[in-house]
C-alpha cells in the first residue's frame, strides 16, 4: 500500500531521504566531484521549531538552497508542504518564507511600509486583507513605529524586525532563517528569539533555522539536527542532547573551607579558590548524589549548583564524532 | 622620492599583472574603442582629400591609437573610487601610515597601470601597422614610449588633484564625468588638437590635458617634437604638487572635523 | 497591479527617495552627453560628410541611442547586471519570490543617472532634428526598437555568466555594444560592419533607426522590428536555459 502525502492535511512540513549534492570543482585537470551534502535524512513535522546546525562548509546552505527550490539535487528526494521544492519553486514561494541573515528585502531608501506594498503585490493579497496583516505584524513584533521610518535610519535589530515582518507578509506555513541573528546586539538577539518562539506558538509556523549561535539552539530550538561532512550526525531534542551526549555534569559550589577532591576518581577540580568550587563531574564513573554527599558533609556550604555542560561543549564534541 | 615609492609601484605591478583576464578586458576594450575611432578619422580623412587638420590617414592612426591607449590604461573611474574612499574615510586609516598617503596612491596606482599600458602599447602598435602600414617616423615613435609614461602619470596626477574634491564636497561622481570629457575634448584624445577651433585650441594649450593625450599621439603620429617632453615634465610637477597641496588641506579637514 | 509593476514603481521610488542625488546625477549624464554633440560638430565642421552621414543625421543617431540607451540603462537597469548577479548569486532573492525571474529582475532596479541620457535625447531630437509628426512617430518607434535590440543584447551576454561564472564577457559586450552604436555604422565595412548588425547588434539599437527617420522605408522598418524581436527573444531563451543550468548546477557556487 503507498502512502500519498496529501496537501494541506499531512502532518509533515519537510521530509528528506537521501538529499544528496555533488559539485564539480577546481579547473581543468584538478576537477574533482565534492559532496556537499550526502544523504540527509530527516522529517519535520508542521509546527515544530527545528536548528539545522554545523560548522562551516558543513553543507548548510546547499541543504537549504535544495529545500526551498533554488537548487536541484544530484541524488535524493524531498518535499516541503507536499511539494517537491526544485520542481514547483514558484507555487512553494507562495507557501514558505525565508529570511537570509545576509541578503535584505527590504528598500533600503524607503519605509518598510513601502516594501510590504510592493510584496502584496507580489504575493497576490488584496489590499484590505495586506493592510490588516501588516497591523498584526505590527502588534507582533512590536514595530508599528518602525514600519514607517526608511530602512536606512534603523539599527540592525529593528531592520531585521522588519525583514521578519517582510518574510510573514503571507502568512508562510514555514519559514526558513539563515543565520538570522547575524551582527545583533545581545539585547536584540535575546528579543528576536523570543519574536520566533512566540511566532511559533502562536500561529503554528514552522520555523526551521540555521544558525552558528548556539544561544539560537537553546533558546528557540525544541530540536536540533547536526551535520557535518555533508551528513546528518545527531537529531533529537534539544533536552536531550545536553543530557545523553555527554555523560558529565558541573557542579559549583560556594564553599567556607577548602575541600579536596583529587582523589575521588571521574570528579575533577576546574576551579578551586578559598570561596568556590568548580568540579566536573564524570557521570559514567561517579554518581554526582556521591560528590554531593562528600561536599555537603565535609565542607560548609553556602551555595550550591548542578548543572548540565554548556550547550557549545556538547556541539562541538558533536562535530568530532565519526561519521556513522 | 624615498624607496617606498618604486617599491609600492613594483609591487602594485606585479600584482595586477597576476590578473590575467582583467587585463585582457581592459585591453579588449582598448582595442574597440582605438579601432572605431581611428577608423571614423581615417576613413573622414579619405573622403577630404586625403588629410584633416594636417594629418593623412595614417598619421591619424597612428595618432589615435597612441592616444587612446594613454588614456585607457588608467582604470576607468579612478576620480570615483579615491572619491569613495574619502568619503567612507578608508583615506584616514591610511594617514596613520608614517609616508605621504597621496604618494603612496600615486605610486601604487601607476604601478597597477603598467600591466595593462604596455599591452595595449604592444596592441595598439601592432592594430596600427596592419591597418595603415608602418610608422612615419620611428624616432618619433620611440620617443613616443616615454611620453605614454609621463602622460599616465599627469594624469593620475590630476585625476587624485580632482578627486581630492571629495574632502569637502562628499560625492566624486559627477567630477568624474566631467573630467573625463575634459581628456577626450582638451586632451585632443578623440579630436586632434589641431582640429580644434582657435579659441578652444588656445584654452586647450593652457590646460593640463594636452600632457595626458595629445603628447603621446602627436609623437606617435610622426612629429619629431621632443619638447613636447619638457611640456609634459612640466605639468607633471604642477599637477603632482597640486594633488600633494590638496590632499595636504583636505586630510587638515578630516583632523578639524573628524571622520 | 501586477507584480512587475509594483516592482518597477517601487523601484523608481528608491532612485526617487534621494532627491538631490537623482537630479545631480540626471544634470550630470546630459551635460556628459552634450559634449558628444560638441564633438560630432567640430568634427563635421571640418570633414562635412563621412560615408554618407552628415552633421544632422549624426545627430538623429545621437537622439536615438541616448533616449534608447536611457530607456534601457535607467528603467530596465539590470539588463546590463546580469552577469554580475548571477556571479555573486544576487539571482537567488529572485528566486526566492513567486515572480518570473527575467521580468522581475529586470525592473528590481532604476538607475537615476540615465533618466539624464533620455531627457537629453528627446531634448535633442526637438531641438536639432526637424521633429515632424511623422519623424516624431518614427523616433519613438525607432528608439523603443533600438532599446529592445539593446535589452536582449545585454541579457544575452549577461547570461553567458551563467555558463561561465564569470560576468566579464558580459561587461564587455555592455561596454561595446554601447560604443559601437554611438558612431555611423558606415565608416566600418567588410567583416566588422557585418559584425555590428549580428553579433554585435550595434546597427539595431542606432544607425538603422537613424536612417529610417530619415528615409523611411518598408523594408529597413522590417529590419528593425524583426531585430528587436530576434533579440528580444533569443534573450528569453538563453536566460531560461541558463537558469535551468543554474539550478540544476553541478558548478561550485558560494556557500
Amino acid at each position: 500500500m503507498t502512502v500519498t502525502a496529501v496537501r494541506g492535511t499531512d502532518t509533515v512540513a519537510i521530509s528528506s531521504t537521501g538529499l544528496t549534492k555533488a559539485f564539480t570543482t577546481g579547473r581543468r585537470r584538478h576537477r574533482r566531484l565534492v559532496e556537499a551534502v550526502r544523504g540527509i535524512d530527516f522529517l519535520v513535522q508542521r509546527g515544530e521549531r527545528v536548528a539545522y546546525i554545523g560548522p562551516n562548509g558543513a553543507g548548510k546552505s546547499t541543504s537549504i538552497k535544495m529545500l526551498t527550490g533554488i537548487l536541484h539535487p544530484t541524488a535524493g528526494a524531498a518535499s516541503v508542504l507536499g511539494r517537491v521544492p526544485w520542481q514547483e519553486r514558484r507555487q512553494l514561494t507562495r507557501e514558505i518564507g525565508t529570511l537570509f541573515g545576509q541578503r535584505s528585502q527590504l528598500w533600503f531608501e524607503l519605509t518598510p511600509r513601502e516594501t510590504f506594498r510592493m510584496l502584496g503585490s507580489i504575493y497576490k493579497i488584496p489590499a484590505a486583507a495586506l493592510r490588516a496583516r501588516v497591523g498584526e505584524l505590527a502588534e507582533l513584533l512590536d514595530a508599528e513605529e518602525l514600519f514607517d521610518l526608511p530602512v536606512r535610519a534603523l539599527s540592525l535589530g529593528q531592520r531585521m524586525r522588519c525583514e521578519l515582518a517582510a518574510c510573514l507578509l503571507h502568512e508562510p506555513v514555514v519559514l526558513f532563517l539563515d543565520e538570522p541573528t547575524i551582527g545583533l546586539d545581545l539585547l536584540a538577539k535575546q528579543r528576536f528569539r523570543e519574536l520566533l518562539v512566540r511566532l511559533n506558538e502562536e500561529r503554528g509556523t514552522t520555523i526551521f533555522l540555521t544558525s552558528h549561535d548556539v544561544a539560537d539552539i537553546e533558546q528557540v530550538a525544541q530540536r536540533a539536527i547536526v551535520i557535518n561532512h555533508g551528513s546528518v550526525i545527531y537529531d533529537d531534542r534539544v533536552a536531550v542532547m545536553r543530557r545523553e551526549l555527554l555523560a558529565t555534569k558541573i557542579v559549583e559550589a560556594a564553599v567556607a573551607t577548602p575541600v579536596c577532591f583529587n582523589d575521588m576518581k571521574g570528579v575533577e577540580a576546574t576551579e578551586h579558590t578559598s570561596s568556590t568550587l568548580r568540579l566536573v563531574v564524570d557521570t559514567t564513573i561517579r554518581p554526582v548524589r556521591e560528590v554531593l554527599d562528600v561536599l555537603l558533609t565535609t565542607a560548609e556550604v553556602s551555595d550550591i549548583t548542578v548543572t548540565d555542560p554548556p550547550l557549545e561543549q556538547v556541539i562541538a564534541e558533536i562535530y568530532e564524532r565519526p561519521r556513522t | 622620492m624615498s624607496a617606498w615609492a618604486p617599491a609600492a609601484a613594483r609591487s602594485a605591478s606585479r600584482r595586477a599583472a597576476r590578473d590575467p583576464i582583467a587585463v585582457a578586458v581592459a585591453v579588449g576594450f582598448y582595442a574597440i574603442v582605438a579601432t572605431v575611432i581611428s577608423t571614423l578619422w581615417r576613413t573622414a580623412a579619405t573622403a577630404h582629400g586625403g588629410q584633416v587638420a594636417g594629418y593623412t590617414g595614417v598619421q591619424l592612426t597612428w595618432y589615435l591609437y597612441f592616444a587612446e591607449a594613454a588614456v585607457t590604461a588608467l582604470q576607468q573611474r579612478q576620480i570615483e573610487m579615491t572619491g569613495d574612499d574619502i568619503v567612507s574615510g578608508a583615506i584616514a586609516v591610511e594617514m596613520l601610515r608614517p609616508v605621504s598617503v597621496v604618494g603612496l596612491r600615486l605610486a601604487t596606482e601607476f604601478g597597477r597601470c603598467l600591466p595593462r599600458l604596455a599591452a595595449c602599447t604592444a596592441i595598439g602598435l601592432t592594430l596600427a601597422w596592419i591597418t595603415s602600414g608602418p610608422p612615419v617616423e620611428v624616432a618619433a615613435l620611440l620617443l613616443a614610449l616615454p611620453s605614454l609614461l609621463l602622460a599616465v602619470a599627469c594624469n593620475l596626477a590630476a585625476q587624485h588633484a580632482f578627486a581630492g574634491a571629495a574632502f569637502w564636497v562628499r560625492d566624486a561622481r559627477s567630477a568624474w564625468f566631467l573630467y573625463q570629457k575634459l581628456v577626450f575634448l582638451l586632451g585632443a584624445m578623440l579630436i586632434p588638437a589641431e582640429a580644434l577651433p582657435g579659441w578652444l585650441h588656445s584654452a586647450a594649450l593652457a590646460l593640463p590635458f594636452l600632457a595626458m593625450a595629445y603628447v603621446p599621439a602627436r609623437l606617435a603620429a610622426g612629429h619629431l617634437e621632443p619638447q613636447l617632453l619638457l611640456l609634459q615634465m612640466g605639468w607633471l610637477v604642477v599637477l603632482g604638487a597640486a594633488a600633494v597641496a590638496v590632499f595636504a588641506a583636505g586630510e587638515r579637514r578630516l583632523q578639524v572635523v573628524g571622520g | 497591479m501586477t507584480a512587475v509593476f509594483a516592482t518597477m514603481r517601487t523601484a523608481f521610488a528608491e532612485a526617487w527617495a534621494n532627491r538631490t542625488a537623482f537630479w545631480t546625477q540626471l544634470a550630470a549624464m546630459a551635460l556628459n552627453d552634450i559634449v558628444w554633440v560638441v564633438f560630432w560638430v567640430l568634427f563635421f565642421g571640418k570633414v562635412g560628410t563621412v560615408a554618407g552621414w552628415d552633421r544632422s543625421r549624426v545627430l538623429l543617431l545621437l537622439a536615438v541611442i541616448t533616449t534608447g540607451a536611457g530607456i534601457v540603462l535607467g528603467l530596465l537597469s539590470n539588463a546590463r547586471r546580469i552577469g554580475q548577479l548571477v556571479a555573486d548569486g544576487g539571482i537567488d532573492a529572485a528566486l526566492a519570490l513567486p515572480v518570473r525571474t527575467l521580468p522581475f529582475l529586470l525592473v528590481r532596479r532604476v538607475d537615476a543617472v540615465n533618466f539624464g541620457d533620455m531627457l537629453f535625447g528627446v531634448t535633442l531630437f526637438v531641438v536639432a532634428c526637424s521633429p515632424t509628426p511623422q519623424r516624431a512617430a518614427l523616433y519613438v518607434i525607432g528608439s523603443a526598437a533600438g532599446a529592445l535590440v539593446l535589452a536582449g543584447f545585454l541579457v544575452l551576454v549577461g547570461s553567458i555568466a551563467f555558463f561561465t561564472r564569470r560576468s566579464e564577457v558580459g561587461d564587455l559586450g555592455f561596454q561595446a555594444v554601447l560604443l559601437l552604436a554611438s558612431y555611423p555604422v558606415d565608416i566600418f565595412s567588410g567583416i566588422t560592419k557585418t559584425l555590428l548588425y549580428t553579433a554585435i547588434p550595434a546597427a539595431f539599437v542606432s544607425a538603422v533607426p537613424a536612417k529610417l527617420i530619415d528615409h523611411v522605408t518598408p523594408g529597413r522598418l522590417a529590419e528593425l522590428l524583426a531585430a528587436a524581436a530576434v533579440f528580444s527573444c533569443a534573450a528569453v531563451v538563453v536566460f531560461t536555459m541558463g537558469l535551468r543550468r543554474y539550478t540544476s548546477s553541478a558548478i561550485w557556487t558560494r556557500a
